[in-house]
Formats: structure tokens, C-alpha cells, sequence
């Protein structure tokens, strides 16, 4: 078997699998190995866990409560991508610098823009939505913003390199067809981009449902909400009614937007 | 799941219109619904003494007047902090070594064409009981968030590092096992057929044949997602008490917001340090 060919590079990679788990290693020494990783209680706790998928709650009364917990979170993922989208997209224009021609002042917007755009990515939302709610009260539009912001971020900078990507061919014909520079951006670089766009943001919205959930933590209703709500009093069987609702949440959305995506994106 | 969706014809005509509009729709209720409750906050943003109060946060992250020494200047926090900070690196790193330890030793049974025996000839379908358990765990665990993962953690698991990276790694477990198990469902197979062809063993064909296409993919994507870890550890500390998360939680409810803003300057440092380090290694596994 030592005939087969080896890939290039197989250093590259051998260096590097040793590099992780090196990591992976020197990052395990940061746990307090022995004394007391596991609750006294935590034993039992995996019991009445495990036990409690046998019975998960599903009366009618509480699917009510989790269908409509899931629908509020399902509002403010939709609610914030759609507020992203507008913030990303003008933004992403920006940083992609296809709107001036050259020069000074194009290098500076670009920098800028994709300055904001990596500063708001780095930030997780629900960082973003803990600083909301102390700086604007704790209400719907402090959580959307908190959520649209980074996700901002991610889609602006997604969308600069998609309308850079685009090939150069078709906007010759309409730059010498005398198309302004607005002109050639709708015409042109949009209408060749969308798709890849259209895809990604569909993608983004799946990552928002599971982003939604979780400001619950800042005191927001949903399904994350609800969640707490049943931990607090430790009934699981609840928390599985609620958690497996919302990984089919995710699911249905991931799979609508996969194959909205395989539609899209050449 | 994956095999029904690609038995459906190829072209659905108007899929992609019908999902603009459905998604038009969801917004318009969704925004609705959100501006048609009164406390919705959209009409705070609009009125002045949200956004002076907003200024007074904004000044009081940047440590203007606090009494008292100004957190930026003192060096026991920002060695605390720094010391966070490494905590934080570890339980990003532990959690990607744990979810890709987990998806390493679990991504073949769960792709498609090693569970029906494609990729070996063999045309016995004895892994698909194997493939859907797989496939389910990865689509259940991948659709819980990790701060959820943790708030469960936590009562079995002591708060601190390890419960933080459990948590994070049982998510992204989920991602890394879909992700791989997909690379081998997409690769080519021809390599894995000639070995099997010359008479190699099972053991053989994925060490010679399935291995070499597909680690590369496997130790990218794990490169990925430490980017996506390393943003949420701080998150999940919240709950799980380890690192950056824990103190900036404390320093939060204490009003302490200049420290607060202290630890976020870290949170920034720790981020753009790993998306270099992690671009960097990239192209190592190329």
C-alpha cells in the first residue's frame, strides 16, 4: 500500500494536525482535572434527563404554549435579517468600492466601510443585545437591532466580495453602452450577484432562528425563553418538547433555505 | 432526509419565486406584529432621552465620570482580564478539539454512500440504521444553540472551562459531522473503488481511499468554526462561568461598565487574533 501517491504538501498538513492537537492539549491543562468536575447531583441529573424523553410533554395545552413561543422566536429572526439586509446591503456596496471609480477617496470609503463591517461581526449579538437593553430599555426593536447588526456584518462583507466577484464581460458592454456607474451597479454587478446573495441571506436566516432563541437570555420571549422558564422548575420533559421544536424549527428553515440556495447558486 | 430531497426532480419550477414571496410575506407579519404591540421600543429610537441615555452608557464604557481611578489604567485588571482572555482561548480550543475529535470518529457510518455500501462495491445496505441515528444526533444537537446546550450542561457538569467547551463542542458536533459526512457523500470515489478493486480491506480503503479527500475538507471547516467558537465562548461563559463571559456578566450587573468595556477591548483582541490564526492555518491544510 506504500505505492499509493501521497498528496502535495502532506508536511503542510502533518505540521498542522500536530500544531491542533498540541492545542488541543496544552488547552486541556486549563481544566481542574479530579476534585469536582461533576455535580454531586449531576448522576441523577442525566437520569430524570434521560428518563424524561420517555414521557416528553406533549398536551395539547402545551404544544399551544410552544407553538406560539416558536413563532415569536421565528418573528424575530425574520425581523431581524430583514433589518440586516437593509443595513448590509448599502454597506457592502460601500466596501466593495464599485461606486467610485478611483482614486483617494475610494481606497478611504472602502477601509471604513469594511472597518465597521468587521466591527460589527466581531461582537456576538447577544453581547450586542445585553448592551442594547442597559443603553435603549429592554423592548422588541433593542433585541432586532442587536441581532441585525452583526449579522449586518457578516451579509455586508459577503455581498462586497460577490459584487466584486462579478465578471467583467458584461459590464464592458454596458460601461461602453455609456451606463453610469448607479446604472452599471443595478444593471450589472446586482443583477449577475443576486442570486449568490439571495442565497447566503436565506442561509443567514436559518443562523437567526438559533440566534433568536437565545435572547432569552436578556429576558426576551421565544422558544429559549420558555426553556428556562421549564429548567427553572426542572421539568424536562418539557425541556425536550421545547428543545426538539426548536431544532425542527431549524431544520425546516435549513432545509427551505438549502434548497432555495441549490436553485440560486450556480 | 438527504436522500428524498435528491430523488425530487431537478428543476421545481418557480421554487425560488414562491420562497421571496413567502419570506415577503413572513416579514410583513413579522414586522407587523412587532410594531403593532405597543411597547415595541421603535418609538423610543425616535424620541431624545433614549438616545441622551444611550450617550451616558456610551460615555460611561469609555470610563468618563466614574470616581475614583479609571479602569483602563489599572494593571491588576487588565492582568485579570488577560488572564480571562486565556482561559477564553482554551475553552474555544478544547471545544473544537472535542466536537472534532467526535465528528472524526462518527462522519463515515453517516454519509449516504458508505451507509448503502456504494463507496465500497458492495451494494449491502447494512449501516442505514447507523446513518439515520447519526444523522438525526447531528440535526438535533446542530439545532440547539450552544448557550441552551450550556444552560443543560451545567446541571450535570461543575460551571468552569470544561462545561463551557462541552456545550459549545456538543453544537458544533452537529455542524462538523453534517459537514463531513457530506464532503464524503460529494467526493470521488474512484480512488476508494480501485483499492477495494485490488483487494483492500475496509480498513485500507478509507485510510488510502476516503481519508486523504477528505481530512483536508474536515480540518477547514473545524478552522471555521473555531472562528464562530472563539465569538460565542464569551457567550456561553455567561452560563457556564469560564473566561471573559463569567466577568463580563458580573461587571455588568456590578454597573461597572468601564471594566465592561475593558473586557469587550479583550473580546476584540481575542476575535481578530484567531480569524488571523485560523487563516493562517488554513492555508496549511490546503
Amino acid at each position: 500500500m506504500r505505492a499509493v501517491p501521497r498528496a502535495p504538501r502532506i508536511e503542510g498538513r502533518g505540521l498542522l494536525t500536530l500544531l491542533l492537537i498540541g492545542a488541543v492539549g496544552l488547552s486541556a491543562l486549563s481544566v481542574p482535572w479530579g476534585g469536582d468536575l461533576v455535580h454531586p447531583g449531576g448522576g441523577s441529573a442525566v437520569g430524570s434527563i434521560v428518563k424524561a424523553l420517555a414521557r416528553v410533554e406533549l398536551s395539547p395545552e402545551f404544544l399551544r404554549i410552544t407553538a406560539y413561543a416558536a413563532w415569536t422566536t421565528l418573528r424575530f429572526a425574520v425581523a431581524g435579517v430583514t433589518l440586516a439586509l437593509a443595513i448590509g446591503l448599502p454597506l457592502g456596496v460601500v466596501a466593495s468600492g464599485v461606486l467610485t471609480r478611483s482614486g483617494g477617496r475610494k481606497t478611504a470609503s472602502i477601509v471604513v466601510a469594511r472597518f465597521v463591517l468587521a466591527l460589527l461581526r466581531s461582537i456576538h449579538e447577544l453581547v450586542w443585545a445585553w448592551l442594547f437593553v442597559v443603553a435603549i430599555g429592554l423592548s422588541p426593536m433593542a433585541v432586532i437591532l442587536a441581532l441585525a447588526l452583526p449579522y449586518a456584518g457578516i451579509l455586508g462583507r459577503v455581498f462586497a466580495d460577490a459584487l466584486i466577484d462579478v465578471p467583467e464581460e458584461p459590464l464592458r458592454a454596458l460601461r461602453s453602452a455609456g451606463a453610469s456607474e448607479i446604472k452599471l451597479l443595478v444593471y450589472g454587478r446586482l443583477t449577475i450577484a443576486l442570486p449568490d446573495m439571495l442565497g447566503y441571506g436565506f442561509y443567514r436566516f436559518e443562523c437567526a432562528i438559533r440566534s433568536a432563541a437565545i435572547f432569552s437570555f436578556v429576558g426576551v420571549q421565544g422558544l429559549g425563553y420558555q426553556i428556562q422558564l421549564s429548567l427553572d422548575d426542572l421539568l424536562w420533559n418539557e425541556v425536550w418538547t421545547l428543545l426538539i421544536a426548536l431544532a425542527a424549527l431549524v431544520l425546516l428553515v435549513d432545509a427551505w433555505s438549502s434548497q432555495v440556495r441549490r436553485r440560486l447558486v450556480s | 432526509m438527504i436522500a428524498i430531497r435528491e430523488r425530487r426532480p431537478a428543476t421545481r419550477p418557480g421554487l425560488v419565486r414562491v420562497s421571496a414571496i413567502g419570506f415577503g410575506l413572513l416579514a410583513v407579519l413579522a414586522w407587523g406584529q412587532v410594531l403593532a404591540g405597543g411597547d415595541s421600543g421603535a418609538g423610543d429610537l425616535f424620541r431624545g432621552d433614549t438616545w441622551t441615555r444611550a450617550g451616558e452608557f456610551a460615555g460611561e464604557l469609555l470610563g468618563l465620570g466614574a470616581e475614583g481611578e479609571s479602569a483602563f489604567v489599572d494593571g491588576a485588571l487588565w492582568q485579570n482580564a488577560i488572564g480571562l482572555s486565556v482561559e477564553t482561548l482554551a475553552m474555544s480550543v478544547l471545544a473544537a478539539g472535542i466536537a472534532g475529535a467526535a465528528a472524526l470518529v462518527s462522519f463515515l457510518p453517516a454519509a449516504r454512500n458508505v451507509a448503502y455500501g456504494e463507496l465500497g462495491g458492495s451494494r449491502r445496505a447494512v449501516g442505514v440504521p447507523g446513518y439515520m441515528v447519526l444523522r438525526l444526533l447531528f440535526a438535533f444537537t446542530r439545532g440547539v444553540p450552544e448557550l441552551v446546550w450550556a444552560l443543560i450542561i451545567v446541571f450535570v457538569f461543575s460551571p468552569g472551562v470544561l462545561a463551557g467547551a462541552l456545550a459549545l463542542a456538543v453544537h458544533n458536533y452537529g455542524i462538523l459531522g453534517k459537514l463531513a459526512a457530506e464532503v464524503v457523500e460529494n467526493m470521488d470515489t474512484r480512488p476508494a473503488r480501485a483499492l477495494r478493486g485490488a483487494g483492500a480491506n475496509n480498513f485500507q480503503m478509507v485510510l488510502y481511499g476516503v481519508l486523504p479527500q477528505a481530512l483536508p475538507h474536515l480540518l477547514t471547516y473545524l478552522l471555521y468554526r473555531w472562528e464562530v467558537i472563539i465569538r460565542t465562548t464569551v457567550v456561553v461563559g455567561f452560563v457556564a462561568a469560564g473566561g471573559l463571559g463569567r466577568e463580563f456578566r458580573l461587571q455588568m450587573s456590578y454597573l461597572h461598565y468601564d471594566e465592561v468595556a475593558l473586557l469587550l477591548i479583550c473580546y476584540l483582541a481575542l476575535v481578530i487574533g484567531v480569524d488571523l490564526v485560523s487563516a493562517g492555518l488554513r492555508r496549511l491544510a490546503r
